[in-house]
């Protein structure tokens, strides 16, 4: 069976929603903007890519039709490339990179581009005509539980104070102003250009002027008397994010870089009103399949939905500090939703290289109650 | 000339305020101060006061758009390019010779045809045009607003003889018109027209409660029954600013002639000056005479004891037995009693300045009694309350305590009286002139004194306006619907269809309505009489879709609330032409209901048919829930708009003496070939939407921003909107929105929660939250 590869992997500034530099601009702009510089700095011929994956996780309105495949005519790229769009809610590129692994090693392509998406700030949380069923949700109500009392949930079930929620929340935002001081970050960042000529190059969720007294004064964001607060939560975010899936052959053939491996990857689902823990079986299960333990990983890139939910899945995973989110994590630098499991994977990679270790685990929540992991290895 | 620009120079309260006040009428406005020096922003002192302004409640603002409107500058680099401003009001220190220095400025930038005008409100005019040339003369005016711009409707103008009469005409119609104001004109005399008798009438009932030995709230108790608004002398004074009243005190004793009596009693007592010295300088510093004290969560109100300065808590004194009546009036003056006395002595002696500052002050006595119902917001001016006292009555009272009798008064004639149904004023001469109105301007008070109303009953009346037009009014407390005023409607109805062209909605209380009479249904709510509770929902809805669908145009002209059933009867009109101090909204869910008049299948109509917004069934439905669930209301027309209650078309009057002519020709030019509108059929996703906004109810709850009998309410709501059982592939008609209300009213009135909620409004008039 071929080795599937990242060859490549590149991503929009991430900014905040409604009042971000992106929140003027279409999800399938700024996509395409990504997607034609990761192409063309990765020199692999575009007619060889078999098929572009896009994760979303709410894919109406202008993030609607088959958004994958207007990409590749707003990149313009070759009209032979096809186009799927993906939803599996937060793990939506993620997804879309297992999709590219299995079709290549059954030999059903090369060369796949895996992207995700999310313009919070233009498609709101739950769509524009969010429509449950009446029946289910009278009987499962837990089945369309908001993301903020699930982090609630994981608090009490964990017994994860607030102020653990706070130190970890800054510690992220700590991390990421580091990695953006000594330019960490600059290298996976395509600027977007808007229709007026202004170029977007830098994230703007941060907030390095947070402290712990700051958070500790916030009201709690969901439930009265609850712990979890805006400053440990993840912010609602515009960004996109894509890698580059090929087999090692291909990658060899044309001379393309080769970030890592893909090793192994799982899916798992558990209750939803604890939609947070999913990494815990998502990982065990892809570390099962790769033959590798919790101890054999050298990076993790969790993502950080809530803080709750982060600790809540080290009490499970015990995952040493200085593994874990190395460049920071969603917290600070801003989770649009289905964009997030092509940044952290790609992330991992990334850092496989830069950090010159061997193994990475890259693994995220997804709404509804479900996990999502990928495993790989250096080259 | 036709005023598209205006320049405001002077960026303080008052300045930002009138170029806020401006930039609400849609009229560019740029806003000068002098230069900042501080932070490169040279412009930072005027751009500091529009931000101060966008935090303000009650905002200066009628939408915050509206502070787009607004060009800051400073008068070092913007001074000179005030070339295309038509009107350029000066708004700076009360300083004559920086004034002076500022119009030889501007003089030399401005066009010739541009106005320049002071908003002075101690400096004289012949102060003002002191060594101007006569060219200056020719365009110069004062023009004095009252604080705050945008709420208070007086504008005092006293104008140099050499003035244009057609800048004259173009400002004072453009005030009028587009900035709502009442012009008053003013001889040039100290505090001109309301400042002087104001002063006046505060320092006497001050002083007097000093000597009487009278509580703060016992004093403004007794003067609201004279319709003074409710903050009475001292919680006014608490509002104007302690520490001001030196300078206005000493304005005056500077500028009046020692046989004034204003000047007599011009001084401060030593008490207030403690307090302005220990920071008691009204609501701005640590309180006034009145002071708001916290413990925890709880804030109490607290009241100065005059004679020892100490505060203890607020008692709500209450006068039994007197109302606003003229007889109640006339006994409680001829009491015997301390507050009694007090009282007559304020009055006595203010009414009987006012009469003596006949033709000083103003040529007559409108004048005087607009000025003070403008912009002191008193119920009736000076005259019109002798009048209501009796001039015989009052000079009588005064011939027995040996006081001398003004010119104005000695006849005991009646200072207004009508003849051939129009209404005179009494001239200083002894004879009777017709009370002039402004072009373009109709009142239904003067339409009263004209012929009886077409129909009558306790709570509502219908007039004929003219050309065809009849006026609803109503008349009960706060205008409250009952079934009265529904039953009215109806004969309304039957008799515009055989005899006029079209109806108009209107009256000229303070509120258009505050929504129906919960009062009255209370005996039937306690006894849980549901064919009771039904027929009156069924009244209501019957009576409006009847407006709805008459065959004559029907317009709303509601004014400052029109709440619940009256915001419901609104929504039902053809077309609104709404004065822009309005305050409408479905507040139903404060008393536990929800809109049972067809307020939520009016509102959802309006959403469905909004044209811009995400595609699907939801964004309507969501937009609906929100406004109703949150009672959403708003704080101008301007804001109506966007929350739907007045449609794109509807149309908004600056001036409300102005509004009911509006709303007639709107009315008039509706009826040219009017046509019923078509019935509304409604597409509903059922209980998938219902279940969405219970998903959006209960995060609400959580975070504890929605109570628990909030939830049950907007469940209710929630299944109304959303089409009940309804399913996305059939439609619904009116009749079955209207039943789900029903459904839901009949429901929510029964539990206790809301017997509860409507208890605590009608005792406290404040929503309980339970």
């Amino acid at each position: 069976m071929k080795n599937v590869i990242i060859a490549a992997y590149a991503r929009s500034p991430f900014t905040p929603a409604y009042k971000g530099e992106l929140a003027g601009i279409r999800a399938d702009d700024m996509t395409a903007q990504v997607v034609k510089r990761l192409i063309s700095e990765s020199d692999i011929n575009p007619n060889d890519i078999e098929d572009l994956i896009l994760g979303c996780a709410f894919p109406e309105g202008e993030q609607g039709m088959n958004l994958a495949r207007l990409v590749v005519h707003l990149a313009e790229l070759p009209i032979s490339i096809a186009g799927m769009t993906v939803n599996r809610f937060c793990g939506s590129s993620m997804q879309a990179i297992h999709i590219a692994a299995g079709a290549i090693k059954m030999n059903a392509g090369e060369a796949f581009i895996c992207a995700g998406v999310e313009s919070m700030s233009r498609v709101p949380m739950g769509g524009f005509n969010y429509m449950p069923n009446p029946t289910l949700y009278q009987r499962y109500p837990q089945a369309y539980m908001s993301m903020g009392e699930t982090a609630e949930n994981l608090a009490q079930k964990y017994h994860i104070s607030r102020v653990e929620q706070e130190r970890f929340s800054l510690l992220s935002q700590q991390k990421t102003h580091t990695a953006q001081q000594k330019s960490l970050l600059v290298n996976e960042i395509v600027p977007i250009t808007t229709d007026k000529g202004q170029n977007i190059t830098q994230d703007g969720c941060l907030r390095p002027e947070s402290t712990a007294q700051g958070m500790a004064d916030l009201n709690p964001a969901f439930i009265k008397n609850g712990s979890v607060t805006a400053a440990t939560s993840s912010p609602l975010t515009d960004g996109t994010a894509a890698v580059l899936i090929c087999s090692e052959d291909y990658a060899d053939a044309n001379g393309l870089d080769k970030l890592a491996h893909i090793k192994a990857v799982a899916v798992s689902a558990c209750q939803p009103e604890i939609m947070g823990i999913g990494p815990v079986i998502a990982s065990q299960k892809a570390l099962q399949r790769s033959g590798l333990s919790l101890t054999d990983i050298d990076i993790v890139e969790l993502n950080e939905a809530f803080a709750s939910q982060s600790l809540a899945v080290l009490q499970e995973l015990p995952i040493a500090a200085e593994k874990l989110n190395i460049d920071g994590g969603a917290i600070a630098l801003g989770h649009p939703l289905g964009a997030t499991g092509a940044r952290i994977t790609g992330k991992a990679a990334s850092l496989l290289q830069r950090e010159n270790k061997q193994f990475a685990l890259a693994t995220q929540c997804i709404g509804g109650g479900q996990g999502i992991a990928t495993i790989l290895e250096a080259i | 000339m036709n005023i598209k620009k205006v320049a405001v120079i002077g960026a303080g309260v008052m300045g930002s305020g009138i170029a806020a006040h401006i930039a609400n009428a849609g009229i560019a406005v740029d806003l000068l101060d002098v230069l900042a020096t501080e932070n490169n922003n040279r412009n930072a002192i005027a751009e500091g006061a529009i931000t101060k302004m966008l935090k303000v409640q009650p905002s200066p603002f009628m939408h915050p758009k509206n502070a787009k409107l607004i060009t800051c500058g400073n008068i070092d680099d913007d001074l000179a390019k005030l070339t295309d401003a038509d009107w350029v009001i000066e708004a700076v220190i009360e300083n004559p010779a920086i004034k002076q220095s500022l119009y030889q400025q501007l003089d030399s930038i401005c066009r010739a045809d541009t106005l320049i005008s002071s908003n002075t409100s101690t400096l004289p005019l012949s102060i003002l045009t002191e060594k101007q040339s006569d060219s200056f003369k020719r365009r110069f005016m004062i023009t004095h607003f009252f604080n705050p711009p945008r709420y208070m409707r007086l504008l005092e103008w006293v104008a140099p003889a050499e003035l244009d009469p057609n800048l004259l005409k173009a400002i004072t119609e453009f005030a009028d018109i587009k900035l709502g104001k009442g012009c008053v004109q003013c001889n040039d005399t100290p505090g001109f027209i309301a400042n002087r008798i104001g002063t006046f009438w505060m320092q006497t009932a001050v002083l007097e409660a000093f000597n009487h030995k009278l509580s703060i709230e016992q004093c403004d108790a007794a003067m609201q029954l004279f319709g003074i608004p409710k903050t009475g002398v001292f919680g006014l004074l608490d509002l104007i600013g302690l520490d001001l009243m030196p300078h206005i005190l000493s304005n005056f004793k500077q500028s009046l002639s020692s046989d004034d009596p204003l000047y007599d009693i011009a001084e401060l007592p030593p008490q207030i000056e403690s307090m302005i010295t220990e920071g008691y300088t009204g609501r701005k510093g640590k309180g006034g005479f009145y002071r708001l004290q916290s413990t925890g969560n709880k804030k109490s109100k607290e009241s100065v004891n005059l004679l020892n300065g100490e505060y203890s808590a607020s008692e709500h004194f209450k006068i039994p037995g007197i109302s606003h009546k003229p007889e109640d009036l006339r006994t409680f003056l001829e009491g015997d009693d301390k507050l009694n006395h007090y009282v007559w002595k304020v009055w006595s002696d203010t009414l009987t300045y006012c009469a003596e500052l006949i033709p000083e002050i103003a040529n007559n006595i409108v004048s005087i009694d607009n000025a003070m119902k403008l912009g002191y917001n008193w119920r009736y001016g000076p005259f019109e309350l002798l009048d209501r006292l009796g001039t015989k009555w009052f000079t009588n009272k005064l011939t027995l305590q040996q006081r001398p009798i003004p010119t104005l008064l000695n006849q005991g004639k009646s200072l207004y009286h009508t003849e051939a149904g129009s209404l005179q004023y009494l001239d200083k001469t002894a004879q009777y002139f017709p009370v002039h109105r402004a072009k373009g301007v109709i009142l239904l008070a003067d339409i009263k004194l004209q012929s009886p109303p077409l129909l009558h009953n306790p709570s509502a009346s219908l007039w004929d306006i003219g050309d065809s037009i009849v006026c609803l009014e109503f008349h009960s407390k706060m205008n409250t619907l009952d079934p009265d005023s529904l039953g009215l409607i109806q004969s309304s109805i039957e008799l515009i269809k055989t005899h006029y062209k079209g109806l108009v909605i209107y009256n000229e209380a303070e509120h258009f309505s505050a929504g129906a009479n919960l009062a009255l249904l209370m005996p039937a709510i306690i006894e849980k009489d549901q064919e009771t509770i039904t027929s009156i929902i069924r009244l209501g809805q019957n009576s409006y879709q009847a407006l709805k669908y008459a065959h004559f145009p029907v317009v709303g002209a509601p004014s400052g609330l029109a709440l619940g059933g009256g915001c419901e009867i609104l929504l039902h009109c053809d077309a609104i032409q709404a004065h822009a101090e309005l305050y409408m909204g479905l507040v139903e869910v404060g008393v536990g209901i929800i809109p049972g008049w067809g307020g939520c299948k009016e509102l959802l109509r309006r959403c469905i048919n909004l044209p811009k917004q995400a595609g699907g069934p939801m964004p309507p439905i969501a937009k609906c829930f929100e406004t109703i669930a949150l009672a959403k209301v708003s704080k101008s027309a301007q804001e109506a708009k966007d929350l739907l209650f007045l449609a794109k078309d509807d149309a908004i009057s600056m001036n409300k003496d102005r509004l009911l002519a509006d709303a007639k020709a709107r009315a008039l030019a509706l009826a040219k070939n009017y046509q019923i509108p078509q019935e509304t059929t409604y597409t509903l996703p059922g209980k998938t939407a219902a279940a969405a906004l219970d998903l959006a109810i209960n995060t609400q709850h959580l975070s504890g921003k929605a109570s628990d009998y909030d939830v049950e309410i907007s469940r209710h709501l929630a299944n109304v909107l959303t089409g009940g059982d309804a399913d996305i592939n059939r439609s619904l008609n009116e009749q079955q929105l209207f039943d789900l209300e029903l459904q839901a009213f009949v429901h929510l009135i029964q539990q206790q929660n809301t017997l509860a909620r409507l208890q605590h409004m009608l005792k406290t008039g404040k929503p309980l939250r339970n």
